[in-house]
């Protein structure tokens, strides 16, 4: 009975209330738009990578080896299961081109093919030729087809001639598509493809050699994925083989998208969490506006309970209405702006409509409706009848029952756990939520703060009147500075703790990282070459410093004979092959921490030397064994040493290092790094690429650069996601100056009837506003620098300073905002005719 | 005694504001029979409106105890007051205290609605017509004049046929015209119903009609006086 009272009260009380609740559906329909978008973007691309998962792999399942390719046992399994196979290889070498005013080089990544690629999906070529044509032979020379930019980056034209190693290709047309692309990954270098038969002069691929092989398969129809996965991985446990099939085309950029896609829908919960202030500040400016109505319902005979329902089924009505709004707009967004989205994308999704993120979107801003409402609405229980004809002497409680608490909390529970379900990143979930809540609390601490800091010195300041109202106001008002600081300082926050990260992480990788990496990683010289090519390099006066060791890749199969996996988890270091190396003595520069490094010319068992920090992280002692699988042979050595390893200076470094003995007979190369002046390094380029031209020069600067494109992008979507927190926080901001102008207007009266001049009504105001976004800003930018520099510190490992540009950016931001909200409704507070509003007043 | 609509015995309120405890009522005793007409009189700030409030039970004493038609309201937690006033009593408030986004009509049913009863609209119908808003039913307050107002606020207090009315002065923010019409017809209906009627008034002609009236002066009672029939 009660209920279809309370929804009868509701139906006539939502009648004139919409104007009331424009902020609150803003800010609702805001964050669930973001969500919504966000969501469905990730879905579109994960669908993508699902639907397209044979197309993207290149066939129904992928094995793949490093170093090597497929022994006789393994190629006749693959042969066995698969009813169409092709075999790949893939490297990085240098496209070289050369030309009478000069040689031109460029690091490539080399595909090299049989005549069956691809077995699904289809290369485009420009001009439009098939593969097996451009590839095929071109007036005695090779054909190859490369990407676009390289083809720029070279200065080549269709039909022009390159090298690779000593092999001449004719480049027959432009690779425009490549179907396979997204699941190839990272890679240094732009794609060349060539067929493998024309690369066998040139013996770029012989064992040792750094490339992997990749034997793509088609099976038979009603094949079962799972059964031949367990069986093929069960025969070579420890050959180093990898699987890969259509279920998860794209690993990498599956978990990239996914990884990417958890934090941003964590930080527009975080929006939410924002607009949630305004939600409340709304609901109860609403509500106090409703004082009257709900007293006079109490005086006619109406429980606490009708109250609480006639209230929360209106307040339902508008989060409904707001999540609807936002649902549409996150809907929309993605579809209409997929032209643009495609185009920064590593897949080609499919943008339509997604009801699962939808689903998702609208349940988070429910429940964000449903947290933030609660507390004001709980305030209805302490509206007396009395309220009627006495206002001023009823004190109301400052927390709500403890029942309302209990389901507030719930309401947060439940949001953290979906989002932590939802997404399967628990550890993100709870690390983004406790720093939000963090900085919230931070803030609201901050907004006590500077009220008191605003009264103190109100009551300090003579002579400047303007100053001392605004001081005052602030330290007044209580909605103001908390609803000012939280709204803005949250997004203000998270923006100024990205400013300073990737300040800091750019100040890493392209200011310090340049002063002490090599100019040149070199990989793939042969162990034939490596006395000439360590001669002639120390002889050139340009190399300051000369670094080589060799090379060899192998599995850690078993940690003290028990599987590795199951002694390490999925710690980086177990989970696929690494670099392994021999030396006689300690590397320079190398500091053995513990244990004992083997005698220089040792020939007892396999001994092992491990990096300190992974060793400690997996949990290796000295005196444990490890199983190594190099090449298909199990190496069986014992720890006697552990030693740093600092990866962060781009020098050589190896987790493993054995005794030489113990690696004796396995075919290796050699990887070199040369530290030369800047001036010198396109001479000694020209000459290890003559004189070594199987050997792949990385510039380290080049790789730099690939890094900084792809942090770039990952700072664009989190700033734009902080973005969207903070224009949300400039929604609450302009509900909380629209809440206030009434107040204003008032106290402008009243100003005025003082004598109060316009100019120093106005000042008072804009410096009320300046100061909170100041104070706001000034918050941020403290939060900024201590995450900033925690997350360098213990994250990143790299030192930190503050970003300055980030910082005053940061503070402007929160000036700029709180004025422009306040500016809004200013002409209103200030032309009031004073007579007019001290009259209504009464 | 079984008589009584109203007891009072020693009612005391006090009240934490702002600026330190208040106290309104100091000590009041007055007892109301069934079908008496009160008129509570005194200067502002006696007390008039609070002790109307606690008689509603709208209003929590601090001291003493309020019995109203046998039950004491000390007794009843908020749910149990809201309950007993619908079923018993009705306010009427000198600013009339319509819901400004409800029609006459449905702020009249609102009062039948949250009482349980069934045909709310109708009753509710019938109760504006006997106070002479027919035609004014689908009228928002803000569209009615002071006296229509005060009109509607008078059905919604008695449309449940109250035991009690307490009326703060229902004619305060009247112009002399509407306050005859209005102290008119909440005699009439007065009698019509039997309703015990108190009524707080500055306005003498108002508490002339009353049985009785009792003077208030810094939240005591200063006199009674029966007023001649």
């Amino acid at each position: 009975m009660s209920l279809t009272t309370s929804i009868r009260l509701a139906r006539r009380e939502l009648r004139g209330s919409f104007s009331s609740f424009r902020i609150f559906m803003a800010c609702l329909a805001l964050g669930v738009a973001a969500i919504a978008a966000i969501g469905s973007v990730r879905t579109a691309i994960e669908n993508s990578l699902i639907d397209q998962g044979a197309v993207i792999l290149g066939g129904d399942a992928e094995i793949d080896f490093t170093y090597r390719f497929a022994n006789e046992d393994e190629r006749e399994w693959i042969d066995n299961i698969a009813i169409k196979v092709s075999e790949i290889a893939d490297f990085q070498s240098m496209a070289i081109v050369e030309r009478s005013e000069g040689t031109e080089r460029s690091l490539t990544q080399v595909k090299a093919v049989d005549s069956s690629y691809p077995l699904i999906g289809k290369v485009k070529l420009l001009p439009n030729i098939l593969l097996g044509d451009a590839l095929g032979n071109q007036g005695g020379l090779p054909g190859a087809v490369m990407d676009p930019a390289l083809i720029d980056r070279l200065g080549l034209k269709i039909g022009d001639t390159f090298r690779l190693a000593t092999q001449d290709f004719i480049l027959s047309a432009a690779l425009e598509h490549e179907p396979d692309k997204a699941g190839d990954g990272f890679t240094l270098g732009p794609r060349t493809i060539v067929m493998r038969t024309s690369l066998e002069k040139v013996k770029l691929l012989t064992p040792g050699t750094l490339f992997s092989s990749k034997y793509r398969m088609i099976f038979a129809n009603g094949f079962n994925i799972v059964n031949i996965e367990t069986e093929t991985k069960k025969r070579f446990q420890n050959s180093g083989l990898r699987w890969r099939d259509f279920r998860n085309g794209a690993p990498g950029v599956t978990k990239f998208v996914d990884r990417l896609g958890t934090f941003l829908v964590l930080l527009s919960l975080a929006g939410l969490a924002v607009g949630g202030v305004g939600i409340s500040a709304a609901v109860r400016a609403y509500l106090v506006s409703k004082t009257s109505v709900i007293a006079i319902l109490r005086t006619l005979g109406a429980e606490r309970s009708i109250i609480f329902q006639t209230y929360f089924i209106q307040i339902g009505v508008f989060a409904l209405l707001g999540t609807t709004i936002g649902l549409i707009l996150g809907a929309i967004l993605p579809i209409t702006l997929a032209p643009f989205l495609e185009a920064s994308l590593p897949v080609q999704a499919q943008f339509k409509l997604y009801p699962a993120p939808l689903l998702e979107a609208a349940l988070y801003g429910l429940l964000t409706a449903f947290i933030f409402t609660l507390w004001p609405l709980s305030r209805t229980e302490n509206v007396r009848p009395a309220n009627l004809f006495r206002e001023e002497l009823i004190s109301t409680p400052i927390l709500p029952a403890a029942r309302y608490l209990v389901w507030i909390a719930i309401g947060v529970i439940t949001v953290i756990s979906l989002s932590g379900l939802l997404s399967g990143a628990w550890k993100m979930t709870f690390w983004t939520t406790g720093s939000i809540a963090l900085i919230l609390g931070i803030l609201t601490a901050a907004a006590v703060g500077i009220r008191w800091l605003a009264g103190t010195t109100a009551a300090q300041i003579k002579g400047f009147p303007a100053l001392r109202w605004a001081l005052a106001a602030i330290a007044g008002s209580q909605e103001g500075a908390t609803s000012v600081v939280i709204s803005l300082g949250l997004g203000l926050s998270v923006l100024s703790v990205v400013g300073q990260v990737d300040g800091n992480l750019r100040n890493a990788i392209s200011t310090n990282l340049p002063e002490i990496a090599p100019s040149y990683f070199l990989v793939d010289i042969q162990p034939n070459q490596i006395e000439d090519y360590t001669k002639r390099l120390k002889e050139n006066p340009a190399v300051k410093r000369l670094d080589t060791a060799p090379m060899l890749r192998g599995v850690i199969t078993k940690i003290n004979n028990t599987p590795a996996r199951e002694v390490a988890g999925s710690h980086w270091v177990t989970s696929g092959d690494r670099g392994v190396t021999y030396a006689h003595k300690p590397p320079q520069m190398t500091q053995v921490t513990k244990g004992e490094w083997w005698p220089e010319n040792y020939e007892g068992p396999p001994q092992i030397s491990f990096a300190a920090e992974e060793a400690a992280e997996i949990g290796l002692k000295l005196g444990d064994t490890l199983t190594i699988n190099i090449l298909g042979r199990d190496i069986t050595g014992t720890i006697t040493s552990f030693r740093d390893v600092d990866f962060s200076t781009a020098e050589i470094g190896f987790i493993l290092t054995m005794n030489p003995t113990a690696l004796n007979g396995a075919p290796h190369t050699y990887i070199s790094t040369i530290y030369a002046e800047e001036s010198s390094e396109i001479q000694i380029l020209q000459e290890i690429s003559t004189e070594y031209p199987n050997v792949t020069a990385i510039r380290v600067k080049e790789a730099i650069n690939r890094v900084k494109d792809i942090l770039t992008s990952i700072v664009k979507a989190i700033s734009y996601g902080a973005g969207a927190t903070l224009l949300t926080g400039f929604l609450v901001l302009i509900g909380a100056a629209a809440v206030g102008t009434q107040a204003r207007i008032y106290e402008a009266a009243i100003l005025k009837t003082l004598g109060a001049k316009r100019y120093q009504i106005l000042l008072s105001f804009s410096i009320r506003a300046a100061m909170l976004g100041l104070g706001a800003g000034i918050i941020a930018l403290l939060v900024g620098i201590i995450g900033g520099w925690a997350v360098s510190t213990f994250m990143m490992e790299t030192d930190y300073s503050i970003i300055w540009t980030s910082a005053f950016a940061v503070i402007a931001g929160g000036v700029i905002a709180t004025l422009g909200a306040g500016l809004i409704f200013i002409w209103r507070q200030l032309s009031a005719r004073p007579a007019r509003v001290l009259r209504d007043r009464e | 005694m079984p008589n009584l609509a109203i007891s009072l015995k020693n009612a005391a309120l006090s009240l934490n504001g702002n600026a330190g405890l208040v106290d309104i009522l100091h000590s009041v005793s007055i007892d109301i029979v069934k079908g008496e007409t009160v008129g509570l009189v005194g200067p502002s700030g006696s007390g008039k409106s609070s002790l109307l409030m606690i008689m509603a039970g709208l209003e929590e004493t601090t001291g003493g105890s309020i019995t109203v038609l046998g039950l004491d309201l000390t007794k009843m937690n908020e749910n149990a007051l809201a309950h007993f006033r619908s079923q018993n009593m009705g306010v009427v408030f000198q600013s009339f205290n319509l819901i400004p986004t409800m029609t006459a009509l449905e702020n009249v049913a609102t009062a039948l609605e949250i009482a349980g009863v069934r045909n709310a609209h109708d009753r509710a119908r019938a109760e504006l017509q006997a106070v002479g808003l027919k035609h004014r039913l689908h009228h928002y307050p803000n569209q009615l004049s002071g006296g229509e107002q005060q009109r509607v606020a008078i059905a919604r207090a008695l449309v449940n046929r109250p035991a009690i009315l307490l009326a703060d002065e229902p004619t305060g923010n009247l112009d002399g015209t509407n306050s005859e019409a209005i102290m008119d017809l909440l005699f009439t209906l007065r009698d019509r119903h039997e309703t015990t009627l108190v009524l707080v008034t500055h306005a003498p002609e108002l508490a002339a009609r009353c049985d009785r009236t009792i003077q208030l002066a810094d939240g005591r009672v200063l006199s009674e006086e029966a007023i001649p029939a």
